[in-house]
């Protein structure tokens, strides 16, 4: 079983998407499922076929092995027992939970879904799962939200490792947050796969693009002047923004300044190594883009 | 006895002494600031005014048209002027208990300011708070905060996780919780392998998941507290904020206001209650919600700002909502909304501190107002509550805003019978109404009162804007209030007459274009409005000139006399005669008072004919019986006969049946007369007079005719001018008469005779007729009488022969 993976495929999907796929990782949790309607949103705009993964974490299902196994609930701390039975029980419930959703999900659109079910360790599985051209779709918080940690593990495990872009879904605020904040860095690959992000999130949701160049970005000037040339592409009423300092707590502050919908940065970006940058993510409460 | 001389025309009128006029035209008289002849009512409105104590408030009672209100409200308003304006009220939010509205007093004027800063400040708390939420430091704190907070919480489980690593166990997330099992390599261990472990390591490695398991459940009971700890920090936070932004304007108005603790307490309360809601300042976009920041305004109920003195309400509509205040509503979708703001005071409460008049009538018609007036001044406080409410209506939650200390000084008008009902009826009412003033109806005509009386009507004049009046005008005027008080030593008190009065000369002295006011006008004015209340009396009048009512006014006839009535329609009135017969034959003592049988006839008159009837037993009859069956009658009156005005005129009437003795049909008589044959005064004898001159104007002649009225009447006298000018011509005569026997000699002719020691009366004198007559019926009586007791045959063939 260990390492397993079963993938359905809907009826009459065809081999090789040129625009990628959309990965949407479904775990059975509350987030999971807000991200699935990001996802379908996503592959619905782009015609892209719509991929959901369900992982069996092979770590519990041993967990669950044990004689002396108890689960102690997030929520109120009581230990009850835990045993292989119930857990194969629940995953089966919650792979046809997640079957469904997506059913319901893609019903009435012509793009193509299917379901991956596998077995194993969730971040080296979805990893499997996933090619440059993808987009990965998963909620920040899985089923660790109930003990109130704002970003789970494997969202922070994807985000550093995905070669794909992935989207750090959460619930829009509804609050009148009306522009897409992108960082730059020196990297130009990187800063064009941000803007391109940026940019196709712009167009979707109507809304005027910020450009935050990080001061210790070490910019040339030339290459300040290309970065500012190439801001036609993002639209009209972009906005150019340096900071002479970067820090977690000036970007939130930034970030509050310019009423941000959305968060999109490279992984090269400077800003995403600094320390306390998992807890500024983790504060912020809006979707966020990490891109290669 | 003597017949009386007939009055002479200067008898019959007080002439006002042009003399005592000493002016042109009112013009150059001074006002009179208070009325003459009213001391009472001042003195009592002076004491009532100036009565500390509880309870003393006043009822000024008088006829209407006195000009009460008019003198009550002139008085109090000189009295109030020299007293200071009592305080603002105002209503604010009470933080404590929303629907227990808080008062404040300020000092008069200062309401207005307070409400203005309390608004200055609301305008900046809207901007001032969500700037301090938006700033930097703010925001780092917050951040700060939150960081620490969040550290803590996951600082709990990471430990855990770490200290699991540690000894080689895994916390893996389940989708409800988390659970531990032995790892290796970060991999949990498959539990087929784990079973080849030594029993010693299987028991470290459970005892440790017990251990761990334990301490992560102590940490996740733990995180609703620290959840609450991060609530109670950002909110202590978020008070530092708002107390560092308040701590400016507050502070300012603190010290501003600092001579007032109410005031002091309730910029307290607001700062506390800004600081208790500053979350919801945080919304910049929006601001704060509206409903938050009219917490903050003032509901100045009353504003004295512009009062001087104490002040003097008049309420004109004194129900209980115009009286107490009321509490008003928005309606907002078909739903009822109130709040502190929509308190609306009432009159007592413009009033507090001062004097508030109320007409009593008014005041009693109006539902629950009395009773509420009650309440307020026996506790001293005004509540606001609905009529509604009250009456145990609706129970709907509102506002039960907090209670007025009341100090007012309640001036009840009204007529005189409502004071005594209330006194009567009314238990509290002499506890909450101490202090009488009784209006004078009429005032006494001396040589002082002349000025005081010329300057009250050149006050009025001035009041009214009309043309000066001229010394004549103004004699007549009073000659008129005499009249009015039917009395020759007396005027009238009774402005609203006076006034009209005036009024109306005026308009005649403009239509004859006349620069001021003389006395034809004042007659024309009194002529006219005789004039136009006067058809009923020329219908009355007409009927008599066309004989369909029968008065006779020359001649003599047996058994007839004409008495004098007064009639009384809406403000007019009138005398007219009245015929009345009288029939009389042996019988057994008794005088049939037809008006009485026919239930026409009220007590008084009644009482009268009692009184006559006992004056004919004790005068004529001596020591025996009076044997008499007499009946007297109003001729064609087909309304009530009320009182005793006529009995001189039925004493002379049955007296002329009894001895079948002629009275002189030219004469009319008017008095009462008592059981000694004493004549006593009456009232309307002006009227009385008048009607009978009139009645034998129109049937051809006044000569020789008069009127016999009682001696005591004549200083009530006032009669026209054309009745005098036949008096003083000789052609109409007024007698003044004492006794019946006065009156008896003037009807008849005839001495009336006065009884000697044995009770006999002069030989053809008219009593001894009268005595001889009588004599005759008691006589016939006993003959009946012992007929009757022969048995059957004398009933059978009785009767007809005596």
């Amino acid at each position: 079983m260990e390492a397993g993976m079963v993938t359905e495929q809907a009826s009459g999907m065809p081999s090789g998407n040129p625009h990628g796929r959309v990965l949407v990782l479904l775990d059975g949790s509350r987030m999971s499922y807000v991200a699935l309607k990001a996802a379908a949103d996503i592959a619905r705009r782009t015609g892209a076929e719509i991929l959901g993964v369900f992982v069996e974490e092979s770590n519990l299902l041993r967990s669950a092995g044990y004689g002396f196994a108890r689960e102690v609930g997030a929520a109120s701390g009581i230990s009850r027992p835990f045993s292989t039975d119930k857990v194969e029980e629940r995953m089966v419930r919650m792979a046809d939970q997640a079957r469904k959703a997506l059913a319901e999900a893609m019903s009435g659109q012509g793009s193509r879904h299917g379901l991956s079910i596998a077995r194993g360790r969730v971040i080296d599985e979805v990893l499997t799962l996933t090619a440059p051209d993808d987009i990965l779709v998963l909620g920040r918080t899985g089923w660790s939200s109930g003990v109130g940690r704002p970003i789970g593990s494997t969202a922070l495990g994807l985000i550093r490792r995905s070669p794909s872009r992935v989207l750090l879904w959460c619930e829009r605020p509804v609050s009148d947050r009306n522009r897409i904040v992108v960082f730059l860095n020196d990297h130009e690959q990187a800063n064009h796969r941000a803007m391109l992000a940026a940019a196709e999130s712009a167009r979707h949701l109507h809304q005027p693009v910020t450009v935050i160049l990080p001061g210790d970005a070490g910019l040339t000037n030339e290459r300040l002047e290309r970065i500012k040339q190439d801001l036609d592409v993002l639209g009209a009423g972009t906005r150019l923004r340096q900071l002479t300092v970067c820090d977690p707590s000036t970007v939130a502050r930034v970030l509050h300044e310019e009423k941000a919908s959305e968060l999109v940065m490279s992984r090269e970006c400077s800003l995403f190594r600094k320390p306390g940058m998992e807890d500024l993510v983790a504060s912020l409460n809006l979707p966020v883009t990490v891109t290669p | 006895m003597a017949i009386p001389a007939p009055l002479t025309s200067d008898q019959v009128y007080h002439r006002c002494p042009i003399e005592k006029l000493d002016f042109e035209t009112t013009e150059s008289l001074e006002d009179l600031e208070l009325p003459c002849g009213q001391e009472r009512v001042l003195r009592a409105l002076e004491f009532g005014a100036s009565m500390q104590a509880a309870g003393f408030n006043l009822f000024v009672l008088g006829p209407s048209g006195a000009g009460k209100h008019e003198l009550v409200k002139r008085f109090l308003a000189g009295h109030a002027a020299s007293r200071s304006a009592p305080s603002d009220w105002c209503y604010v939010f009470n933080f404590k208990v929303s629907d227990r509205p808080r008062v404040i007093a300020l000092p008069a004027g200062q309401g207005q300011s307070f409400r203005k800063d309390m608004a200055d400040l609301a305008d900046e708390l809207r901007t001032a708070i969500p700037a301090t939420f938006e700033s930097e430091e703010y925001q780092s704190r917050l951040q700060e905060l939150q960081e620490e907070m969040a550290k803590r919480q996951h600082q709990g489980l990471f430990d855990i996780q770490e200290e699991a690593n540690s000894n080689n166990i895994a916390m893996v997330t389940t989708p409800a919780g988390f659970t531990f099992a032995p790892m290796k390599e970060g991999e949990v261990i498959d539990p087929e392998e784990y079973k080849k472990f030594s029993d010693e390591e299987k028991e470290l490695v459970e005892s440790k998941v017990e251990e761990l398991q334990k301490k992560l459940q102590q940490n996740i009971q733990q995180i609703p507290r620290l959840r609450k700890e991060v609530r109670e920090r950002v909110h202590a936070l978020n008070e530092e904020m708002v107390q560092l932004t308040l701590g400016g304007p507050i502070g300012e108005l603190r010290a501003k206001w600092q001579d007032l603790p109410d005031v002091v307490e309730y910029l307290d309360a607001v700062r506390e209650d800004v600081v208790e809601h500053a979350e919801a300042f945080q919304d910049s976009d929006n601001g704060p919600p509206l409903g938050l920041l009219a917490r903050y305004k003032i509901n100045l109920l009353v504003d004295n700002s512009e009062t001087v003195g104490a002040p003097v309400i008049y309420e004109d509509l004194p129900n209980h909502q115009h009286l107490v205040g009321q509490i008003e509503h928005h309606a907002r979708q078909g739903t009822l909304y109130t709040d502190f703001t929509l308190i609306r005071g009432g009159a007592v409460h413009r009033a507090n501190g001062g004097y508030l008049m109320i007409d009593a009538r008014r005041l009693l018609t109006q539902p629950m107002a009395w009773e509420s007036l009650k309440r307020i001044l026996f506790s001293g406080e005004i509540r606001i509550e609905s009529l509604e409410r009250l009456y145990g209506l609706v129970s709907t939650v509102s506002l039960q805003p907090e209670a007025i200390p009341v100090s007012v000084k309640v001036v009840l008008l009204g007529d005189r019978m409502l004071y005594y009902l209330l006194s009567h009826y009314d238990q509290d009412f002499l506890d909450l109404f101490k202090v009488e003033a009784d209006f004078e109806d009429d005032l006494d005509r001396d040589d002082e009162c002349y000025d005081l009386y010329a300057r009250m009507i050149a006050t009025m004049a001035r009041h009214l804007k009309t043309r000066p009046i001229e010394r004549a005008g103004v004699a007549r005027l009073i000659e008129h209030a005499s009249r009015l008080a039917a009395d020759q030593k007396k005027l009238t008190a009774h402005d609203r007459v006076i006034r009209d009065l005036l009024s109306e000369a005026d308009h005649w002295a403009d239509q004859a274009g006349a620069e001021g006011i003389g006395a034809e006008h004042i007659q024309q004015a009194i002529d006219e409005r005789e004039y136009r209340a006067s058809r009923i009396r020329e219908r009355s009048r007409e009927q008599i000139s066309r004989g369909i009512v029968m008065i006779a006014t020359e001649g003599v006839q047996v058994a007839q006399v004409n008495g004098l009535s007064v009639l009384r329609i809406g403000a007019s009135m009138f005398g007219q005669p009245s015929r009345i017969t009288a029939t009389a034959r042996p019988g057994k003592g008794q005088v049939v008072d037809i008006e009485r049988e026919a239930k026409l006839g009220g007590p008084i008159h009644s009482k009268a004919v009692m009184i006559l009837s006992r004056f004919l037993a004790s005068r004529y009859a001596g020591d025996g019986e009076l044997s008499l069956s007499a009946s007297l009658a109003f001729e064609q009156s087909y309304g009530g006969v009320e009182g005793d005005s006529a009995s001189v005129a039925e004493t002379c009437v049955l007296l002329s049946a009894i001895a079948r003795i002629p009275l002189k049909q030219s004469f009319a008589v008017t008095g009462s007369m008592n059981q000694h044959g004493e004549v006593q005064a009456v009232g309307g004898v002006n009227e009385k007079i008048e009607g009978f001159f009139d009645v034998c104007k129109e049937a051809g002649s006044v000569k020789g005719r008069g009127v016999l009225l009682p001696a005591s009447n004549v200083e009530h006298l006032m009669l026209r001018e054309e009745v005098r000018t036949a008096i003083a011509a000789g052609d109409f005569s007024i007698y003044p008469i004492a006794d019946i026997a006065q009156a008896i000699e003037l009807l008849t002719g005839m001495e009336a005779g006065a009884a000697d020691e044995e009770g006999v009366y002069p030989e053809g004198s008219f009593n001894r007729m009268v005595s001889e007559r009588l004599a005759l019926f008691a006589e016939a009586s006993n003959k009946k009488e012992s007929n009757g007791d022969d048995g059957e045959g004398a009933r059978n063939g009785g009767g007809n022969g005596h």
